[in-house]
């Protein structure tokens, strides 16, 4: 049934998939400063763990959502190519789903969205090895938030502990809230209505988030009306739901 | 030594030791299970029937199930507001911890006891929104001192309830059964 | 058989006694471990499981950002920008983001403190202490430093002193020494008659450049003029702008431009003027005596810049309808700093942009003020010091600002602090000045405060942003404008004449309620409560006008500027820039997470680095992560080396923000502090030549490994490979 990858091309893959999924993203390198506050309001939002400047060294820093810049050419000649906000990208088909032997991380199918089940998680870290875009960050350990720091912990956001894997969720809690807001009040979830925590802080507004099935809403729309957007690896056929614009 | 210990078990009488040792064993952990279904000590005896009896709505003490996640409860203001008026509650023992609680201004330290875990995000108000009552998952407390769970409030029971609701509707069944409706 | 009791029975045995222990444990309900304390009374605008959101200021620096804060049970738990404020728009930066884990901190000052007593005291007993030192002193032995933030406290003050002859409150910030802003105002003043903070509309322009302006990353008010910088880039109705950044090392803002031109230290002034009399030269015309004197093919060469580069840019320059010309970061912290921000403001005179949409202009003054008031300058600070060293005071107030480690070593206010009997200090945490004072009598967090800042740019309009406590005080601490009040009326005469109130909310409302009868404003209130509960509402209060002004052009291309090369102390071989760590500042090394933020460009977290170019470490023999001495004529540190591509060979670098010897356990030992290298030496303007120092290398032969983001990404990226 599965063929492998090199049997398939582009387009077929896209064919056995659904084209376009739920949630979708648009992040424009252009104006993508790399300030950091994005990564700051992920963590924020999303109870991170710090782990401190030992762990961090050896790569096992949290991060959910990082800014990746590179270099080209040399002094002085030099140029750092466009910061590139990189997090889950919450494929149409994950690389990370098919070799989790727990099934703690899952696609949902109502959102759209790659699931990380905590309480299933075992910490086989198969996902992570498995993930291209190594974006996945594993809890090796219970790491420490003195007292009062845990009072700023967001309730809707289970507090993860050692051994866990995680990973962005494209902030599903503020999904949820909205759509039981909306229910609550009769009507359909609003574009724009609420954002993701990175979104909601970029200065820049270089992160833009939204429906990409509804083409009135404005991630679309970006993508319609700029058709440069490039979606990383996506002759993997993983089907990335983040899509980025490079230059100007 | 090891080994003459384990020769030893082979004998009649260490086949029976042994037997004795897991029978004790499970007595402990049955013990132990039990111990863990029980009802919690609460710092006052309340009594949810005699509230109920008198008429007292569910959503008049927990308002905050029709308005979001948690149901919340009640403050000692409100317990106040109608006890202060009520001559029993200067003369009951049951009552005391209420009267000492809102004379010393400390609070009751409650302990919960319909919970589920941190990683499972319930929200009251998509249930009550949906029609659900009370008391399908509370149990009828008309009938109840102290409260205590009808049932084992486990992912089974949970999602049990979810399917059914969602009947013949696939729409309604993929959102219901989405490991990412309740875990995040 | 023992051989056989191994790893299968084992694993049998251990098994059991795992599955006893889940079913002990797991199976029952995890309501046994968890005590619920429900409020005895709730408060207005609270509902179980719901979160409140309240809108007040940002305090992590002066820029005056507006904020919302979640708030769930009395806990704040996000802070977000407010849409509707003027000058962010909804935006927040890192810093703003962070700031809860300053209100969480666990390293907050909880008490008020005595130093050498080992029990807290009480705040009956601390209010004495200052209306003591305020009464028993001459009114001119009383000092005060504040920091650039809060300003309704500094206004306090300000009204205290005029009232009782004491000194006025002098205000400083780190930030302010390295924006360079007496610089700027002095430059404006020098151009246009009138000093003021220039206001560059980045997001208007077709051509940007920037002379060592970092305005992406903590210069002036960043999250707005990355909202320029979106501008300039994304706007819809014209074509996308270019971005030139003219600075020795490339900085977060650099690394964003077009082209990136690593001019020699020192010759900003010379290059201004050459794009400037090239420039007019292709417009035609006569040649402005701001330009006439400059020798192009000799700013050529002394900066290291091909002539066909400064043709080209020259040329972007002129012929396009919207450039701009900013100045800002280490190209004024030079000897000459001055003479480079005059020469770059009158290229903005050159392109006649002022007042027009992509140009320069005056900042809006908030609604209050009629004149703008610039912290003080290093040169200032260094009169300060050399007053306190001279025991011209007996008090030393400090507020909103960590002298001990924002001013540099070689001013000498450690020593100076030695000759002041009372050193009073109202610091929140635990910093290096709360060790030195002799009391600490602990303000609220930002958040838990009230207050306004004014937006001193970055905003069109007029703006007075509005705080007010998003949750109850975490910690025994108390307002310091309650202090000062009841401290006042304590001391009674004219002290207690000079600030009448019942405590800060009464004052804050007397200053507010000025505003009262204004017509034009973002709201209008009946009476001054009202005024005061819509202020607290929608954060703040602002005219629905553009309040910048554009600067007369006519005398600003008559004057001449000298086109100097900057003049460096020391022996060194090396330039030495100091810059302000973009996620750190000042103040942030004590937030676990900003500490976590890797550096934009060199993704370094938790430390301080050099940063060389590896042409120079490969001469020197130096690697990634080698610990280098660094030695200037003030002073010397060792620190590990970052080997960083984009810095001119002839240059060293290295961030501000690390180096705390208190602070906390997140900032505590953590790095160095290059104000440690920096000497007495100050620009025309007075600001701090904090970019005008040179230093030698030394090795040490010692290793420190930095942690970096970059090559070592993801769970198993280590030797991912050097090519990340």
């Amino acid at each position: 049934m599965m063929a492998t990858l090199s049997d398939l091309k582009i387009s077929e893959v896209k064919l056995s998939g659904k084209e376009a999924g739920k949630w979708g993203m648009v992040i424009d390198q252009d104006i993508c400063t790399g300030c950091q506050a994005c990564v700051a309001a992920c963590a924020m939002e999303n109870n991170i763990s710090f782990v401190g400047e030992e762990d961090a060294g050896y790569g096992r820093s949290m991060h959910w959502i990082r800014i990746e810049r590179f270099w080209e050419g040399e002094y002085p000649e030099v140029k750092m190519t466009p910061n590139q906000p990189m997090m889950c990208q919450q494929c149409g088909q994950a690389p990370c789903e098919p070799v989790c032997p727990a099934f703690a991380t899952v696609h949902s199918m109502a959102e759209e969205l790659n699931l990380q089940v905590y309480n299933r998680c075992v910490g086989t870290r198969y996902c992570a090895n498995n993930c291209p875009y190594q974006v996945r960050s594993f809890n090796w350990r219970d790491y420490e938030r003195p007292e009062p720091l845990p009072n700023q912990l967001n309730p809707d956001v289970t507090v993860r502990r050692r051994g866990i894997m995680e990973k962005c969720t494209f902030c599903i809690q503020r999904i949820h809230r909205a759509q039981d807001q909306a229910k609550a009040e009769g009507r359909e979830v609003v574009d724009g209505e609420f954002t993701t925590a990175c979104a909601q802080a970029c200065p820049a507004s270089a992160i833009t988030f939204g429906r990409t099935d509804d083409p009135a809403s404005l991630v679309s729309q970006l993508m319609k009306r700029r058709s440069h957007g490039v979606k990383h690896l996506e002759e993997l056929g993983t089907l990335p739901n983040v899509t980025y614009f490079k230059g100007g | 030594m090891i080994k003459t210990f384990f020769d030893w078990l082979k004998q009649p009488m260490g086949m029976i030791a042994v037997g004795i040792a897991f029978l004790v064993l499970f007595s402990v952990a049955a013990f132990g299970l039990y111990q863990t279904q029980q009802a919690p000590e609460q710092p006052i005896q309340f009594p949810h029937k005699t509230h109920v009896a008198f008429g007292i709505q569910c959503l008049y003490c927990h308002p905050g199930a029709s308005k979001g996640p948690s149901a919340g409860i009640p403050t000692q203001e409100k317990c106040w507001a109608c006890h202060n008026q009520i001559q029993k509650t200067q003369t009951s023992a049951l009552l005391a911890p209420l009267k000492d609680a809102v004379i010393g201004n400390t609070p009751i330290q409650w302990v919960p006891v319909a919970i589920v875990p941190d990683f499972v995000q319930f929200n009251h108000r998509a249930h009550i929104a949906a029609g659900r009552n009370c008391e399908e998952c509370h149990g009828d407390l008309t009938q109840m001192t102290i409260y205590e769970n009808p049932q084992v409030m486990n992912m089974g029971w949970c999602l049990n309830c979810h399917v059914e609701a969602a009947g013949e509707d696939q729409e309604k069944l993929i959102k219901l059964s989405d490991c990412g409706t309740c875990h995040y | 058989m023992s051989e056989q009791f191994s790893r299968r029975d084992f694993l049998k045995l251990a098994g059991l006694g795992a599955a006893t222990t889940a079913v002990l444990t797991g199976c029952g309900p995890a309501s046994r471990y968890v005590k619920r304390e429900p409020y005895m009374e709730m408060p207005e605008y609270t509902a179980t499981g719901q979160s409140t959101y309240y809108a007040t200021t940002c305090r992590e620096c002066a820029a005056g950002c507006g904020l919302v804060v979640r708030t769930h049970q009395g806990r704040a738990i996000k802070t977000e920008g407010n849409a509707n404020h003027p000058l962010n728009l909804g935006k927040t930066c890192a810093r703003g983001q962070a700031s809860l884990q300053g209100l969480y901190n666990p390293d907050r000052v909880t008490d008020p403190i005595k130093a050498g007593s080992p029990l807290p005291m009480d705040w009956d007993a601390a209010i004495q202490v200052v209306a003591d030192a305020l009464k028993n002193n001459k009114p001119e032995e009383v000092a005060f430093l504040m920091g650039m933030a809060p300003d309704h406290l500094f206004d306090l003050v300000s009204d205290l002193a005029k009232e009782t002859g004491m000194n006025a409150p002098i205000r400083f910030g780190a930030l302010g020494m390295f924006e360079a802003r007496a610089t700027l105002s002095q430059a404006a003043g020098n151009l246009f008659g009138e000093a003021g903070l220039p206001y560059f509309d980045v997001g208007g322009a077709q051509v940007v450049l920037s002379f060592g302006a970092n305005f992406l990353e903590t210069w002036l008010s960043p999250v707005s003029y990355t909202r320029g910088f979106t501008g300039l880039r994304e706007a819809q109705t014209k074509q996308r702008g270019t971005l030139v950044q003219f600075e020795a090392r490339m900085s977060a803002t650099g690394g964003k431009a077009d082209e990136w031109i690593p001019l020699r230290p020192g010759t900003e002034a010379l290059v201004a003027l050459a794009i400037g009399k090239l420039a007019a030269e292709i417009k035609g015309g006569a040649m402005p005596r701001a330009f006439a004197g400059v020798d192009v093919l000799d700013a050529a060469s002394k900066s290291g810049i091909k002539l066909e580069t400064l043709e080209h840019i020259a040329g972007m320059f002129a012929n396009s309808a919207g450039a701009l010309a900013i100045p800002g970061g280490a190209a004024l912290g030079q000897s000459n700093g001055l003479e480079v921000a005059e020469a770059v403001l009158a290229l903005n005179a050159l392109a006649d942009n002022f007042g027009k949409p992509g140009g320069m202009s005056i900042s809006a003054l908030a609604p209050d003020q009629t004149e703008y008031h610039r912290p003080a300058s290093a040169k200032e600070m260094q009169d300060f010091i050399q007053k306190m060293a001279g025991g011209k005071f007996k008090v030393l107030f400090v507020h909103g600002v960590n002298p001990f480690f924002e001013l540099p070593n070689s001013l000498g206010f450690h020593s100076a602090s030695k000759n002041v009997a009372q050193l009073i200090s109202f610091s929140t945490f635990r910093d290096e000045t709360a060790r030195e004072a002799n009391y600490v009598f602990p303000d609220h967090h930002g958040l838990e405060a009230w207050g306004y800042q004014r937006v001193a740019t970055g905003a069109m309009q007029p703006v007075l942003s509005g705080a007010q406590p998003v949750v109850s005080p975490f910690y025994n601490t108390r307002a310091t404008a309650d202090v000062m009040i009841a401290a006042a009326q304590l001391a009674g005469g004219s002290f207690a004449q000079a600030l009448p109130y019942a405590d800060e909310v009464e004052f804050l409302q007397t200053k507010v309620a000025s505003l009262l009868g204004e017509a034009d404003g973002s709201f209008s209130a009946p009476n001054p409560q009202t005024f005061m509960a819509y202020f607290q509402q929608y954060g703040g209060w602002w005219r629905n006008m553009d309040g910048r002004v554009a600067p007369s052009a006519s005398g600003a291309l008559n004057r001449s500027i000298k086109g100097d090369m900057a003049e460096f102390a020391g022996e060194g071989e090396f330039f030495f820039i100091p810059f302000v760590s973009p996620t750190l500042a000042e103040a942030g090394a004590n937030k676990p997470w900003l500490q976590e933020l890797p550096d934009p460009t060199t993704t370094v977290m938790w430390n301080t680095w050099l940063e060389m170019n590896p042409e120079t470490a490969h001469e020197l023999h130096i690697e990634n992560d080698d610990v280098v001495r660094v030695v200037s004529d003030a002073g010397a540190l060792e620190l590990p080396v970052y080997v960083y591509p984009a810095i001119r060979p002839d240059t060293v670098a290295m961030p501000f923000g690390q180096g705390h010897t208190a602070y906390g356990r997140y900032a505590e030992g953590r790095g160095v502090n290059p104000n440690d290298l920096l000497g007495q030496h100050f620009n025309e303007a007075g600001d701090l030549a904090f970019a005008g120092m040179k230093v030698k290398i030394e090795k040490t032969g010692k290793k420190r490994p930095l942690s970096r983001l970059e090559s070592i990404m993801g769970v198993y990226g280590e030797g991912l490979g050097e090519e990340h």
